[in-house]
C-alpha cells in the first residue's frame, strides 16, 4: 500500500501533520519507535515514572555518544551507558509532549531578527528566521485553539502581539502563595505574569479538564487536559499509527524519498512507500536518521550535500534557582496557604527579555517560577546532606527530612535564554557504538558559547531577588553550561540559501521534492522561552503548505 | 529439571548469596548479603517512634524485588553487593570481627569510616535512596506499608494511583 503521508515521529512535530492531513481526507500513516497509551494507563508512580524511567529505552539498547567539549578545546567522549548520560524524552505516541509540563510562550518578534536587532557575537552562528512572527502569529492562535492553552494576556514590558484579545481557556487555579509573589514584585517594580499551560482548566475539545492532581511534569495525564499530541491530535484523527516502529533509513532516488525503512517490535525489517515523507523524530534522532540514510545520490547522508545535516544543534541556555519558604515566618493562615495540593503556581517574568548592559542592547530571556515536584522521593532524597555535603543518617536525617517536608515548601525557578548556535555543537554518527538494531548511535557533540552564562546569571540574580523579598530561605542558583536533553533543536535549519541550510521556507528540505522535517530541527535560534508552543505551530504552518502542495 | 534449578539458583542469588571475606591474604569467613544488609538497614534509619522502620516498610524485600529490575544496571547491582563485601572487611580490619557481630557504637563508627571514602560515600548514598523508595514509593512494590511512610510526611499521593507495578 502506498500512504499519500509516512510521518516518522508521533510528538509536537508530527502531530499536527498527522492531524492535518488525515482530516484534509489524505492517507496518512505514523510510525512511532514507541507504545501508544491511553489516559487510563496513565498513573502518579514515582518508582516506575521518574526512579525508573519506564517511558525511555534502556541505554545499553540505545544510548547516545556525548563529546563534550570545554572552553579550552578539549573534547572528552562519554558513552551514554557507561555514564548513565540520557538524552531519551518519551518514547510513546504523542513524544515528549506527553511529559511535559506545558509552560507555553510564544517567540516574540525579536526572536526572529536575532542577527539584525542585535548583531553578531564573536564564535555565534546567530541567523534571523526566514520567516517573521507574522507568519507565525496565525498558528500560535490555532494552538491556542486546537491543543488548548489556557492564560491571560496581560499587557507587559514585552507582551508579543496576538490576533486575539484573550486565551481561549481561562486561568488554571493557583496557590494563595502567588499573591506573595505578585506582592513582592510589585514592591520590586516586576512585572508578574500569569504562566500560560497547555492544560485545560475545565472539559473541551472533546478531553477532560485538569483534575489538579498535583503531578504534571515528567508524568501522562491521566484526564487528557495536558495538550500532549497523543490527546490533542493523534486521537482526533484517523491517522493510522504503527507503534513499536524503529526507522533506521530513509531510501531515495535522486529527487524523491521512496521509502522509509523500519524495525518492528520483533526486530523485523520493514517498509513503507508514500508520496511524502515527514521527519519528526525530535532534533538528535532527526539528524542521526538523515545522516545514517546515505545512498548513491546522498553520499554524505540524505539532504546533506550542503554539508548542513546535524549542524547548530541548540538546546536551551539558562538554569534553575530555589528558596525554602519556612512555616516560622507564616502565620497558621499563611502555612495551609503555602501547603495547598494540587494547585499550581503558574508565574512568570520577562521583564528582562531585552536589557541594557554597557550601552548595548543584549536580548534576555524568560523567568518561570514553580513549586518543587510533588514527588516525594525525589524530595525525600535530597535531605541525605547536611550543609556541608556530608551524607547524613539515623535520627539526624529523620529531623531533617521531617522538618522540611512537613513545615516548609520549596519555591523554584528555571530560566531560558538562547543557547548560541556554535560550529561546535551538532551532531554526527558514532562510528564505534551501535544500538541493539544494529544502527550506528547518534553522537552529540557539545559545546555552550560563553554568552550564555553571562546572560543566564543576570536572569537569575532578578529572580533571587523574589525569592529573598518573599522571606525564602537557602536561597540558591545553579547556572551552567549542561544541556537540558527535553530542551533541544536544530540541525536542520531551515534558510533562503541551500548551502547554509537544510531546510526551505516550509521546512522542505532543498535537495529533495517530498522530504519535509517538523520537529525542533528546523529552528535557527531558539528564542528564549520553552520550544513546544512554536514546535506545534509551525508543524501547523507546514501542515498547510503540504496541503497546498498536494492539491496542486 | 536442571534448567529450572539454575534458574531459581539465579533468582536467589542476589541478597541470600553468601560473600567471602579476607583478611592479610587469608579467608577470614563468609556473610549473607541480606543478613549484612538487614543490619545496615536498621542502623541507617534507626527504630524512633513515630517513624517508619525498615522492618514496618519492608525495606530487605523491597530491594530485593527492586534489584532484579531490568532498569537497574548490572554495573549498579553488583556495587550494592560489593559494597556489602567492602563494608565487611571494613568492620573486620578494623575490629576482627563481620559487620552483624559488631556492637551498636562500632557498626556507627565503620559506617561512618565508609562514608569518608569515595566508594562508601556513593555505597551509603544507594542504600539510602532505595530505603526511601521502599518507605515512600507505592505501597504495590511492597513497601511503604499501610502507607506509613507517606503518613509521616504528610504526603498526599497522586492520583490516580498504579495498580500495576512496573518491573
Amino acid at each position: 500500500m502506498k500512504y499519500d503521508i509516512c510521518i516518522i515521529g508521533s510528538g509536537a512535530g508530527g502531530g499536527p501533520v498527522a492531524y492535518e492531513l488525515a482530516n484534509a481526507g489524505y492517507k496518512v500513516v505514523v510510525l512511532e519507535k514507541g507504545p501508544n497509551y491511553s489516559e487510563k494507563d496513565f498513573t502518579k508512580d514515582e518508582v516506575a515514572v521518574s526512579r525508573r524511567s519506564m517511558y525511555t529505552p534502556l541505554l545499553k539498547d540505545e544510548q547516545h555518544v556525548i563529546n563534550d567539549r570545554d572552553r579550552d578545546g578539549v573534547v572528552t567522549r562519554y558513552e551514554g551507558n557507561e555514564y548513565n548520560w540520557s538524552f531519551w524524552n518519551g518514547s510513546m505516541v504523542g513524544g515528549s509532549s506527553n511529559l511535559m509540563s506545558g509552560y507555553f510562550h510564544r517567540m516574540k518578534p525579536d526572536d526572529f531578527r536575532l542577527k539584525s536587532k542585535y548583531g553578531k557575537i564573536q564564535g555565534a552562528n546567530i541567523v534571523d528566521w526566514p520567516i517573521s512572527y507574522d507568519d507565525l502569529e496565525p498558528y500560535y492562535t490555532k494552538v491556542e485553539e486546537v491543543i488548548g492553552v489556557s492564560g491571560d494576556a496581560v499587557k507587559h514590558k514585552f507582551s508579543e502581539p496576538r490576533s486575539t484579545k484573550n486565551f481561549p481557556y481561562p486561568l488554571l487555579e493557583v496557590n494563595s502563595a502567588t499573591k506573595w509573589f505578585d506582592s513582592a514584585c510589585k514592591g520590586l517594580g516586576y512585572e508578574s505574569i500569569p504562566t500560560p499551560r497547555a492544560i485545560l482548566p475545565h472539559n473541551a475539545l472533546g478531553r477532560k479538564g485538569c483534575s489538579y492532581s498535583n503531578f504534571c511534569g515528567s508524568y501522562g495525564c491521566a484526564t487528557g487536559a495536558k495538550g500532549s499530541a497523543r490527546a490533542a491530535l493523534l486521537q482526533k484523527c484517523k491517522a493510522e499509527i504503527i507503534t513499536d516502529a524503529f526507522v533506521f533509513k530513509l531510501e531515495s532516488n535522486e529527487a524523491n524519498v521512496t521509502r522509509a525503512h523500519y524495525y518492528d517490535k520483533d526486530m523485523k525489517r520493514k517498509s513503507i512507500k508514500a508520496k511524502i515523507f515527514v521527519v519528526a523524530a525530535q532534533a538528535i534522532e532527526t539528524s542521526r536518521l538523515l545522516l545514517n540514510s546515505k545512498n548513491i545520490h546522498f553520499q554524505n547522508g540524505l539532504a546533506n550535500n550542503s554539508g548542513q545535516v546535524g549542524k547548530n544543534l541548540i538546546f536551551s541556555a539558562g538554569g534553575v534557582g530555589q528558596g525554602r519558604i519556612r512555616f516560622e515566618k507564616l502565620t497558621k493562615e499563611q502555612q495551609r496557604e503555602l501547603m495547598q495540593p494540587g494547585v499550581f503556581f503558574n508565574r512568570s517574568l520577562q521583564g528582562w527579555y531585552e536589557y541594557e548592559s554597557k550601552g548595548k542592547k543584549l536580548k534576555g530571556g524568560t523567568i518561570d517560577f514553580l513549586f518543587e515536584h510533588a514527588n516525594i522521593i525525589g524530595r525525600a532524597t535530597k535531605e541525605l546532606r547536611d550543609d556541608n555535603g556530608n551524607l547524613i543518617w539515623g535520627a539526624e536525617l529523620q529531623k531533617k527530612m521531617h522538618k522540611n517536608l512537613t513545615t516548609s515548601r520549596v519555591l523554584k525557578f528555571e530560566v531560558f535564554n538562547d543557547w548560541l548556535p556554535t560550529d561546535y555543537c551538532n551532531v554526527t554518527i558514532d562510528d564505534k557504538v551501535k544500538d541493539k538494531y544494529g544502527v550506528s548511535v547518534g553522537a552529540i557533540n557539545l559545546y555552550s558559547h560563553p554568552h550564555d552564562i553571562k546572560i543566564a546569571q543576570h536572569l537569575a540574580q532578578k529572580a533571587k531577588r523574589v525569592l529573598h523579598d518573599m522571606g525564602a530561605e537557602e536561597v540558591s542558583v545553579s547556572i551552567s553550561s549542561a544541556p537540558p536533553p527535553n530542551l533541544v533543536a536544530g540541525g536542520c535549519r531551515f534558510g533562503i540559501n541551500p548551502k547554509t541550510s537544510v531546510l526551505d521556507l516550509n521546512c522542505k528540505a532543498h535537495e529533495l521534492n517530498n522530504l519535509y522535517v517538523t520537529d525542533a530541527s528546523f529552528m535557527p535560534t531558539g528564542g528564549s522561552v520553552p520550544y513546544t508552543w512554536t514546535i506545534y505551530a509551525n508543524a501547523f504552518r507546514v501542515a498547510d503548505a503540504i496541503i497546498d502542495s498536494l492539491e496542486a | 529439571m536442571i534448567f529450572k534449578q539454575r534458574r531459581n539458583f539465579l533468582k536467589n542469588s542476589f541478597l541470600s548469596s553468601v560473600v567471602l571475606l579476607t583478611y592479610s591474604g587469608e579467608l577470614f569467613g563468609a556473610v549473607t548479603t541480606m543478613e549484612t544488609m538487614s543490619v545496615v538497614h536498621k542502623d541507617l534509619f534507626g527504630e524512633v517512634a513515630d517513624v517508619p522502620t525498615a522492618e514496618s516498610i519492608n525495606a530487605n524485600s523491597y530491594l530485593y524485588k527492586i534489584l532484579k529490575h531490568s532498569k537497574i544496571t548490572s554495573q549498579n547491582k553488583a556495587f550494592i553487593k560489593d559494597g556489602i563485601k567492602w563494608l565487611n572487611e571494613e568492620a573486620v580490619s578494623k575490629y576482627k570481627k563481620t559487620y552483624t557481630k559488631l556492637s551498636d557504637k562500632q557498626r556507627q563508627k565503620v559506617l561512618q569510616e565508609i562514608a569518608d571514602t569515595i566508594w562508601g560515600d556513593s555505597w551509603l548514598e544507594n542504600i539510602l535512596t532505595y530505603f526511601l523508595e521502599a518507605m515512600l514509593g507505592d505501597p504495590l512494590y511492597g513497601g511503604n506499608k499501610a502507607m506509613s511512610g507517606w503518613k509521616w510526611l504528610n504526603h498526599k499521593p497522586g492520583l490516580p494511583r498504579p495498580t500495576k507495578a512496573f518491573l
